[in-house]
């Protein structure tokens, strides 16, 4: 740790801090901190905090509000999507091109970070990871940007992907040891998804690994040619959970190419929305589980790879589980990436079973044809990239799910159909807050939200037998994380737009999240 | 305090032709208001309910689609979770409609791509010259590359390829061609000349934009291949639709008013938004959605349903005053929502129920 850090002239409240992340934070739960996406590694994003509790949240405080349009004018396009990480007092979060660093305690802004952008799809930024004493974070433009966390002055800015081919970068990327584990996006052109991996000094690229199996190989014949595997697909759009015990990363990938159109890709489409697990070191590959087989409807299988230890069957197991936007909720070995169970959590009327994998069969009849196919979930999905929760006090994986239906049209009836070839139109949606069973898949109990659409929020899980997730009427709700009954709320000025951290500074305990272009922190003040 | 906040630039997308190739410089312009939406009628029914809460304004502004596309796009959002009442989605798509027609080859905002994807310095096509490029392409080019530039057996996928994609008004085609390439006529590609080589990337550039998400293609092909009587017996039968609804009242010419997509997407999703044929919509009533409530200690009141949630609910009744409650298990609140047997119906349909009912009421004309 080095002491020359101590930051004098920026105004950090009480304390002393050192603008620098404690590596002895990353293997502990979040309590001081919130220092990584999820909140460590596990994807959990369960807070083991317990001064917010179901029997007090009702007293919850407005802390602050921190509006990054200050006095209204809407000079930053967007929502704030990106889950903000805190490290010693500080919290640091984004949209596209931006990056803010605001006081923890106070949400006053210390800094502000300003990217000049030369292209790219600005959908929207995941947020930034920390090493030492440096921030990363991708730009819409295809550059992983490194930053000093004290000032926000920028150290280096590598390029991880091309604009001409319609690429463009929206993950928060994962600092595993030395390694700077960076996703890329887009889905216009047919072009394969990769994720690779940098040095957090130098920011030199230390590996790439394609989404694409390797030629010859067994899983290369779920592609009718190299060619149609070469364009197929895959983008990494999120954060990978990692455990170090085993040494491995876990992600998933995204839709094949092109997207809605499949002739031309016969197959399975490996591993195109898989759950993909890679040594980290060297970017080996361990093991893959495709949750969309052949995938006709745009469902990435992106949602977070949520790492459980747990029980199955008397048996202590080291488990993954997801809930994947085409509507399934799947545990798998994650040593091994073998299925445990394959269930559905949301309506999903598409498959015709389960093949001997535990992986959905898709019906041929469901997918999109020239006059339509009426298919659960829509294109918007069963569970989107909000992040779910997991709390090891309940057993239950909490998830924010939407049953829908659309249309799914094949618009170009080619011999080789490119980019999407067809789409999804109108739509109906519903939505509900689940606590599903990992042991069994089964959803344990489902708390049904008011009004149409699905929404955006995130969840989080505490140990004070609370669940925080947003409605589709603007309000942020606590509810008993065992039950499912609502304990207390507020209504907000816009739907939820992340997904709540929480961490306890000076005995008083916070839970921040955002809507649009606002940061909200709600208080239990120590006494 | 802003740490770096550079003025951030874009090059020009339109250059002179002749300029381009010899000189293969963009010029830089400052950027303007390059993300935010146009003045217009709408306008800021668009910024708040488009530009909020999922994505800013910037993702809808310069992008170009016809009516029937931006129609597409707002029901898909709608389906997303966009709030507004039909009224508002009408001046919705009206104002991108107007404001935003599909683009014709001049300086845009942003990449060409769907959400603006690509590069800002992507080169912009000019659909005239894109038009004299495809006569040089049919002449020398088609018979390997294929009428949409796919490739084949004989010839290289342009919409995939690398010089084409790194291409900017012939800057990386023109080398290519120099250097000799293959050419129908037999003549050798360096004959080609500069302007021909510029309108030869003008073409394949529009080729590749054909294949977004925004290209001519995007848009459903037929979807009248039902059995109209099988949908009128539905109709009449298993479906329950004329428990509600009639072929000579309500639905009467209804097949005239509407194109067959609409009328597939209006009677699954009966609140999307949908033009009809041969102009813009006129004033279609809203959808009442009303609630009673029945406090323990009091009588029912009924109303239009202004807000529901887990905690509170709200309404105006026929005189128009408004009433909140806060909702406890003691509280009755029933909706009523006319809409609800269409929601139901979704779990029931089959695809060929859905085709048939298309054609079914493709047929009250």
């Amino acid at each position: 740790m080095n002491t020359r850090l101590i930051v004098g002239c920026l105004a950090l409240s009480t304390t002393a801090a050192l603008a620098q992340l404690d590596p002895a934070k990353l293997a502990q739960a979040p309590t001081d901190s919130w220092p990584t996406h999820n909140g460590d590694f596990s994807g959990r994003r369960f807070s083991p905090l317990t001064n917010i509790n179901s029997n007090n949240v009702s007293s919850l405080s407005l802390a602050w509000v921190h509006r990054v349009n200050a006095q209204g004018n809407a000079i930053f396009g967007g929502a704030i999507k990106a889950s903000p990480v805190v490290i010693d007092g500080v919290m640091y979060f984004t949209i596209p091109d931006h990056v803010w660093a605001v006081d923890a305690r106070t949400g006053h802004e210390i800094w502000h970070y300003t990217w000049p952008s030369h292209g790219g799809i600005h959908i929207g930024n995941r947020g930034v990871s920390a090493y030492g004493r440096w921030l990363y974070f991708e730009t819409p433009d295809c550059n992983l940007v490194s930053l000093n966390m004290k000032d926000g002055k920028e150290r280096w800015h590598k390029q991880i992907c091309d604009l001409d081919q319609m690429y463009f970068a929206s993950a928060a990327p994962l600092v595993v040891g030395n390694h700077v584990v960076a996703g890329v996006s887009g889905d216009d052109l047919d072009i394969p998804g990769y994720i690779e991996s940098h040095d957090p000094e130098t920011g030199d690229r230390q590996w790439r690994w394609y989404v694409y199996p390797e030629e010859g190989s067994e899983a290369a014949k779920s592609w009718p040619s190299v060619d149609a595997m070469k364009h197929g697909g895959g983008m990494t759009w999120s954060t990978p959970t990692y455990d170090p015990a085993l040494n491995l990363i876990y992600f998933g990938t995204g839709n094949p190419q092109p997207v809605i159109a499949g002739k031309g890709r016969e197959g399975n489409n490996l591993y195109t929305e898989s759950i993909v697990a890679l040594n980290p070191d060297n970017g080996k590959f361990r093991w893959a589980f495709q949750s969309s087989p052949h995938d006709t409807h745009d469902w990435d299988a992106i949602q977070t790879p949520v790492l459980i230890d747990g029980t199955i069957d008397g048996k202590p197991r080291k488990l993954l589980a997801q809930a994947a936007r085409n509507g399934y909720f799947f545990v798998i070995d994650r040593e091994t990436g073998k299925n445990i169970s394959s269930t559905k959590f949301a309506r999903a009327n598409w498959s015709e079973g389960l093949d001997k994998l535990g992986q959905p069969i898709p019906n041929p009849a469901k997918m999109p044809q020239p006059d339509g196919a009426l298919v659960s979930p829509n294109q918007a999905g069963a569970a989107n990239w909000p992040q779910p929760s997991f709390s090891p006090k309940t057993g239950l994986f909490y998830i924010n799910a939407t049953n829908a239906y659309s249309v799914y049209y094949i618009y170009d009836n080619d011999e080789k159909p490119e980019g999407w070839g067809g789409n999804d139109r109108g739509g109906y949606s519903e939505s509900m807050l689940e606590g599903i069973d990992y042991q069994t898949g089964k959803v344990k109990w489902s708390h049904k939200w008011e009004g149409p659409g699905g929404p955006r929020s995130g969840v989080l899980a505490t140990a004070g037998n609370i669940v925080f997730a947003g409605d589709m009427q603007n309000n942020f709700v606590a509810l008993n994380s065992t039950t499912g009954e609502p304990l207390w709320h507020v209504g907000l000025n816009s739907g939820i737009t992340n997904a709540p951290i929480s961490y306890e500074l000076d005995g008083t305990q916070y839970v921040v999240l955002a809507c649009g272009d606002t940061v909200y922190a709600f208080a239990m003040f120590a006494k | 305090m802003t740490v770096s906040k550079h003025m951030a630039t874009r090059w020009t997308h339109v250059l002179p032709l002749a300029l381009a190739v010899a000189v293969g410089l963009p010029l830089s312009l400052p950027a303007q208001s390059r993300r935010s939406l146009p003045e217009g009628p709408g306008r800021e029914i668009v910024q708040r309910v488009c530009g909020s809460t999922c994505h800013g304004a910037e993702l809808v502004a310069g992008k170009g689609y016809t009516r029937d596309s931006w129609g597409a796009v707002v029901n898909s959002m709608v389906s997303r979770g966009a709030k507004a009442s039909d009224t508002e989605l009408t001046e919705i798509v009206n104002y991108l409609a107007t404001n935003l027609p599909p683009k014709t080859g001049a300086a845009g905002a942003g990449g060409a791509g769907f959400l603006g994807g690509g590069s800002d310095e992507a080169q912009m096509v000019d659909v005239a010259a894109a038009e004299r490029g495809r006569t040089v392409y049919i002449a020398e080019c088609i018979t390997c590359h294929g009428v949409k530039a796919r490739g084949g057996p004989r010839g290289a996928d342009l919409i995939r390829s690398m010089i084409v994609l790194k291409d900017r008004y012939g800057s990386m085609l023109g080398a290519f061609l120099k250097a000799g390439h293959p050419m129908q006529s037999g003549k050798p590609s360096s004959s080609l000349t500069g302007p021909q080589i510029v309108e030869l990337s003008h073409f394949l550039h529009e080729k590749v934009g054909d294949t977004l998400r925004n290209g001519p293609y995007s848009k459903p092909i037929n979807v009248l291949t039902g059995n109209a009587k099988d949908g009128a017996a539905y109709f009449n039968g298993a479906g329950g639709c004329n428990q509600c609804h009639s072929v000579t009242g309500d639905l009467a010419g209804v097949g005239e008013k509407y194109d067959p997509v609409s009328l597939q997407q209006k009677f699954l999703f009966p609140r999307t938004f949908a033009t009809p044929r041969g102009g813009t919509r006129g004033h279609v009533p809203p959808v009442v959605v009303t609630v009673t409530v029945t406090p323990a200690s009091g009588p029912s009141v009924t109303g239009v349903l202004s807000h529901l949630d887990d905690f509170n609910v709200s309404l105006r009744d026929s005189e128009g005053n408004y009433f909140t409650w806060k909702r406890t298990p003691s509280l009755q609140v029933v909706k009523h929502d006319p809409l609800a047997m269409h929601e139901k119906l979704l779990d029931q349909y089959t695809d060929k129920n859905m085709h048939d009912i298309v054609a079914y009421l493709e047929t009250l004309k």
